[in-house]
């Protein structure tokens, strides 16, 4: 099987990797860096279980190619909380009841996250928006979007 | 901090959740896997002709190809109520999606080469999918004959007919009778993590990883496929990522135990979204209500005729059409009853456990109907309802348990949260329907508790963790019992080989029955350390009391801690607890025991309809369940909103869509469509009744199905006030909405 | 997925020559939100998947120049509905754009990808048909610009040559006031592919364009230029019986999963008849959105 060479930097770490031209970034991830946070799903780009952040946006990394994420900066659900503390939407998460079976969560969690940081102060209707590609069948949405709304109400404190 | 039952702490296991460490079936790695892949056929019901496996078995890297001629014969069979279910599809398939072959390699790209290089040269055979197709007196048989012997239903599509009932319909005067069919459609369960599961040599026994809700069950099905002793087959249950029933019972474990008993290796199969919709889904139901009324009000009769189409084989849907439709006639006072429900067999996706349990059909269909009558009366179906509701303590069936709560509090409490009776903006209606469910029949659950020399303590308990927070309360019984911290506890699950006995963990039972058997387990300590505090103090037992985390001695108290390190003595030690929760069967009751406590929730509606695209616009969903005691009021909130928001699913927008010969068309999440978060009312409300009279922990009752019952038709309500028009058959898609609109559909 | 061959050309001297010798062997890669579902179900089984997200005349950018706003075709779909200009002159297009998936779709899915994979439900294609965009295509041979409305054949199909990329589409900037606006039917309020996808647009001279897909083998535009529907003194009546003559090519399939020939046609009118009075608030309203 032929491998391309590629470098990506993932959570900060710069890697280099052979990654065979069919395998998704998700795969990668997965497979060969150990990162299982990011899930598979739908594998078609609607549930967001496999949501991470390319360069600054999040994508569904189930529709990316690993050998497209050459010279790439990569943010997964790992690469959020640093030395063992959680950071604030994580927190979030937890106490306003965000998290059931927790298998769409690291989706959740990277998206809320990117939402946070491109809009500090989001309205619920831009956090439903915002937060419509990651599914989830436990229906968590009304804590998810609690969730977001504390990370923003205690950064604006 | 202590974690006061009552109280709302960070969920147990949730770190684990947010960090994306936590390792789910699917993330675990083994040493030398082999990736295994299900070989399919794209029809519904075909003869298998010949299978013709050398390309595949070619493909470098793959080291295994199977088909039921490889497998132990004649062929095992499997399921949780009828051995139906062979591990491979017999010489023919019986569904769109039922595996014919399943092929291992080294790598996922191999198997996945391999699964398509396998050659099946099959005949495609007429299938049924409808319930009128399977009743058809000229239709196919889904089940040979030979596979139900000493049956008289065995040369007919339905598995097995349920009468329940009391009074004399017939002879019941009614002043006003409706009667009309209603649809219920077929849904999956559409859990984020598909089914997952792995096996692996062990010694001379087997290890086997499952996404599996009932991990004990799946050790005897696969020792009895296996023909090893129980203690050699180690079942890891991690966590399922979403469950819903659709993982309760045995689905491709057996093929993946003998896929790595034969490679001798390790063995992975991870299905794609797509495969689950194939491998596992909801009954679907035609249900014909004929509801007797008398002129103020009160029900006369109810008869009801259900039939459920079930899958090509059981696996638990004939309990789920039993059980679902038994209470069908709802928490109310009916004099007269008659309930026939059907399973039929088709060539679908075996239907399975799902939310509600056969309850949500029913509920659709009664509440509907009732609705109906209310009309026809000129009552208000607020008043209706209130006025027909059972009492606590009256025997609404009258050979089961009685009503077990006060559920027109609960009733008052939705009606005022929607604002029943107060003017509506125009083109707006409500809707209001209640619902209640079963809970478990039967039962056992063990538990160990550990409490070590520090106050530490470690639980075990064999319940599942799916999202609902087991563990979290199970870690607040014993936190709250032991006095120790609740990051103090460790609860343990999923691991037979570890921890003791559990039944399963469906019907909502395991607050009741997996939170006693914890509570059962620290009362055990409590009892040791009373003994042990006796024996320090040197006073008579009797004199002492431990209970909450504290030992009462005469004049004072002391956290069991100080209690514990002195009684341990030099050699330390810790103190062990066993609990056990045990409900017994009856053999000679129409559901083989009675029901341990009923799930009751109230569902009310307000809503808008664009009458031009029949959109719906929820704008208020009200949502009340009686719940005894919120042992984690923030967790019972979160179950109820999540039922909800999964009903709304079945409600508006999900069904399978079938070609004309049986073939699913809709497979993966682009055309099955579940609501996200934009699909939320525009105020989802929920809240709870606690009168502490459960059978469960501190008063307790089990909950998370209730809120999921009553929401068709609490919708379906309102979308006939805003508009006049009447739809009895799910979902309530904006073109099903349009053309009842658009045909003047008013009954 | 099956394996593929994967070039990533940094010039465009390279992509053609890529091209030249793959042949019908060749997909491109932008965004990939199309061709990886297809790559993944084996309906497209390329022997080489050419990427041109490296080449420099299609990168994304949008400029505003010789009275045109040129969007170069790997632009995502998120910077489309959020760029100023687009939102300013070419609000139906930002609008399409903002519903194409789900944000994580939005962050990858780009205009060229979504013209060239040509599905009849395109959310893009409404919006640019009305605007009159041309498509600015090059081939070994040099470039030409391609009218949209003679750019959609069928589902999948487009008149672009062998060997030709999309480079940029062009949007020609008004010359006088106008009100637009795209609008469509989903099976829910998450994102959904369309079973009607429509844009309206109005100017200031009463010439009403509408543009729709979803409801035939490719998107279509129809064009009112007698005032009627751009008259607000016209009653509802008369200007159903225009909307009528232009939803007459309407074709919905009737094999269709998501919606029925019927409903796909009356929804046609129902946002059609929307449309057109929300383009004459805005054209009212000085002919910016609300």
């Amino acid at each position: 099987m032929t491998t391309i060479p590629i470098e990506v930097t993932v959570n900060g770490r710069s890697r280099s990797l052979q990654v065979a031209p069919q395998h998704t970034l998700l795969d990668v991830l997965r497979d060969d860096l150990a990162l299982t946070g990011a899930k598979e799903c739908c594998l078609v780009g609607e549930c967001g279980a496999c949501t991470v952040i390319v360069d600054g946006s999040t994508v569904d990394s189930c529709l990316m190619l690993g050998v497209e994420a050459d010279g790439a900066v990569v943010t997964t659900i790992e690469g959020l909380a640093t030395g063992g503390r959680l950071t604030p939407i994580q927190e979030a998460f937890l106490d306003e009841g965000g998290v059931q079976c927790g298998f769409c969560i690291p989706g959740q969690v990277i998206s809320a996250h990117a939402l946070l940081q491109a809009s500090a102060h989001p309205s619920i209707a831009e956090i439903e928006e915002g937060m419509a590609g990651n599914l989830c069948r436990c229906g968590c949405y009304q804590q998810i979007t609690e969730a977001i709304l504390a990370t923003a109400e205690a950064g604006r404190r | 901090m202590i974690g006061r039952v009552g109280a709302s702490p960070q969920r147990v296991g949730g770190r684990g959740r947010v960090t994306g460490l936590q390792h789910y079936v699917a993330d675990i790695r083994l040493p030398d896997i082999l990736h295994a892949k299900l070989v399919t056929l794209d029809c519904a019901r075909a003869r298998i002709v010949s299978i013709d496996t050398s390309a595949a078995e070619r493909v470098p890297g793959v080291r295994l190809v199977m088909t039921a001629a490889d497998l132990p014969q004649p062929v095992p069979r499997f399921g949780p109520q009828f051995q139906d279910r062979p591990v491979l599809a017999v010489g023919e398939t019986k569904y769109h999606g039922e595996p014919v072959a399943a092929v291992a390699a080294d790598s996922r790209d191999a198997a996945d080469e391999a699964a398509r290089l396998v050659k099946v040269e099959y005949e495609e055979l007429p299938a049924v999918f409808t319930i009128e197709g399977a009743l058809d007196p000229a239709a196919p048989l889904v089940q040979d004959a030979a596979q139900r012997p000493g049956d008289n239903l065995a040369a007919t599509n339905v598995l097995r007919e349920h009468l329940v009932g009391w009074g004399d319909v017939e002879a019941t005067q009614a002043d006003l009778v409706i009667e009309h069919t209603y649809e219920f459609p077929m849904v999956t369960h559409f859990a984020i993590e598909p089914h997952a599961f792995m096996a692996a040599p062990d010694g001379d026994g087997i290890a086997v990883w499952s996404s599996i809700q009932h991990p004990n069950w799946l050790q005897k099905v696969l020792a009895d496929i296996l023909g090893l002793p129980l203690a050699k087959v180690r079942v890891h249950a991690p966590d399922p990522g979403g469950a819903f029933g659709g993982k309760q019972h045995a689905k491709y474990e057996p093929l993946v135990a003998l896929m790595a008993r034969r490679a001798d290796r390790p063995v992975r199969l991870v299905l794609t979204l797509e495969e689950t919709f194939q491998a596992a889904r909801r009954a679907s139901a035609k249900i014909r209500v004929r509801t007797g009324f008398q002129s103020d009000g009160t029900f006369a009769f109810q008869d009801i005729a259900a039939d459920y189409l079930i899958g090509a084989y059981a696996d638990i849907a004939d309990r789920v059409v039993g059980k679902g439709s038994y209470p069908g006639c709802g928490p109310y006072r009916v004099p007269a009853a008659r309930i026939t429900a059907r399973s039929i067999l088709s060539n679908t996706t075996p239907s399975t456990a799902f939310r509600g349990f056969g309850a949500p059909q029913v509920n659709w269909a009664v509440e509907s109907n009732i609705d109906a009558g209310a009309l026809a009366l000129g009552i208000d179906r607020l008043e209706l309802r209130l006025l027909n509701l059972a009492r606590l303590g009256e025997a609404f069936i009258p050979f089961d348990t009685p009503a077990d709560g006060q559920w027109e509090q609960v009733v008052h409490r939705a009606a005022e949260l929607i604002g029943w009776g107060t003017p509506l903006p125009a083109g707006r209606g409500r809707g209001i329907a209640v619902g209640i469910k079963s809970g478990p029949t039967t039962g056992l659950s063990y538990a160990t508790v550990r409490l070590l020399a520090d106050g530490s303590v470690i639980v075990f308990a064999g319940t599942s963790d799916m999202g609902q927070g087991a563990r979290t309360i199970l870690a607040q019984i014993a936190s709250d019992e032991l006095g120790a911290p609740l990051d103090w506890v460790t609860v343990v699950m999923g691991d037979t080989a570890v921890v003791p006995y559990d039944q399963q963990t469906s019907a909502s039972r395991s607050t009741v029955l997996m939170g006693n058997a914890v509570l059962d387990a620290c009362r055990d300590i409590q009892s040791k350390v009373r003994a042990m505090a006796a024996r320090l103090e040197g006073i008579d037992p009797s004199e002492i009391a431990v209970e909450h985390g504290v030992v009462r001695l005469p004049g004072r108290e002391v956290p069991i801690v100080d209690v514990l390190k002195p009684g341990l003595g030099p050699l330390g030690g810790e103190l062990i607890g066993n609990g056990e929760m045990r409900k017994e069967g009856d053999p000679g009751h129409p559901l083989g025991g009675s029901v341990a406590f009923f799930e009751f929730n109230c569902t009310a509606i307000e809503a808008e309809v664009d009458r031009e695209t029949g959109d719906i616009m929820l704008v208020r969903h009200v949502t009340v369940s009686d719940v005894g005691k919120a042992l984690n009021p923030l967790q019972v909130r979160m179950q109820d909103e999540g039922a909800a928001v999964m009903g709304l699913g079945h409600t508006l927008m999900e069904h399978y869509i079938f070609d004309g010969s049986g073939r699913i068309r809709n497979l993966g999440a682009i055309d099955y469509r579940i609501p996200t978060s934009m699909d939320l009312p525009l105020e989802l409300l929920s809240d709870m009744v606690e009168n502490e009279d459960g059978p469960g922990p501190y008063g307790s009752k089990g909950m998370s199905e209730g809120a999921l019952l009553c929401v068709s038709a609490a919708v379906a309500g309102a979308v006939h006030e805003a508009t006049g028009t009447v739809i009895r058959d799910l979902p309530l898609t904006p073109e099903r909405v349009w053309r009842s609109l658009q045909e003047g559909g008013n009954g | 997925m099956r394996s593929f061959a994967y070039s990533r050309p940094a010039t465009l001297a390279q992509a053609f020559k890529t091209l030249e010798s793959g042949g019908s062997d060749c997909r491109l890669l932008a965004g990939g939100t199309d061709l990886i579902i297809r790559l993944r179900d084996g309906s497209l089984q390329p022997t080489i998947v050419v990427d041109v997200k490296r080449i420099p005349e299609l990168r994304p950018v949008i400029r505003e120049e010789a009275g045109r706003l040129t969007i170069g075709a790997t632009t995502v779909m998120s910077e489309i509905a959020a760029d100023e200009r687009v939102r300013r002159h070419f609000v139906a297009l930002a609008e399409a754009a903002a519903v194409v998936g789900a944000v994580q779709i939005r962050n990858r899915a780009t205009l060229g990808g979504n013209i060239c994979n040509a599905s009849p439900a395109a959310d893009t294609a409404p919006a640019l048909l009305v605007y009159g965009a041309q498509v600015v295509a090059i081939g070994s041979a040099g470039s030409r610009r391609i009218p949209i409305r003679d750019f959609f054949v069928r589902s999948g199909e487009t008149t672009l040559r062998r060997g030709e990329l999309v480079m940029a589409i062009e949007l020609p900037l008004p010359t006088q006031r106008t009100g637009s606006v795209h609008l469509r039917r989903t099976r829910r309020r998450g994102h959904d592919l369309a079973s009607v996808t429509l844009a309206c647009l109005v100017d200031a001279a009463g010439v009403t364009r509408l543009a729709f897909g979803s409801v035939g083998p490719r998107p279509v535009l129809a064009v009112d230029s007698s005032g009627v529907l751009a008259d607000d003194a016209a009653d509802d009546d008369a200007k159903g019986v225009v909307l009528e003559e232009l939803f007459a090519t309407a074709s919905p399939s009737a094999g269709s999963m998501r919606a029925s020939p019927e409903y796909r046609r009356a929804m046609l009118r129902v946002l059609g008849r929307r449309a057109v009075g929300i383009a004459l608030d805005r054209l009212a309203g000085g002919g910016a959105p609300g």
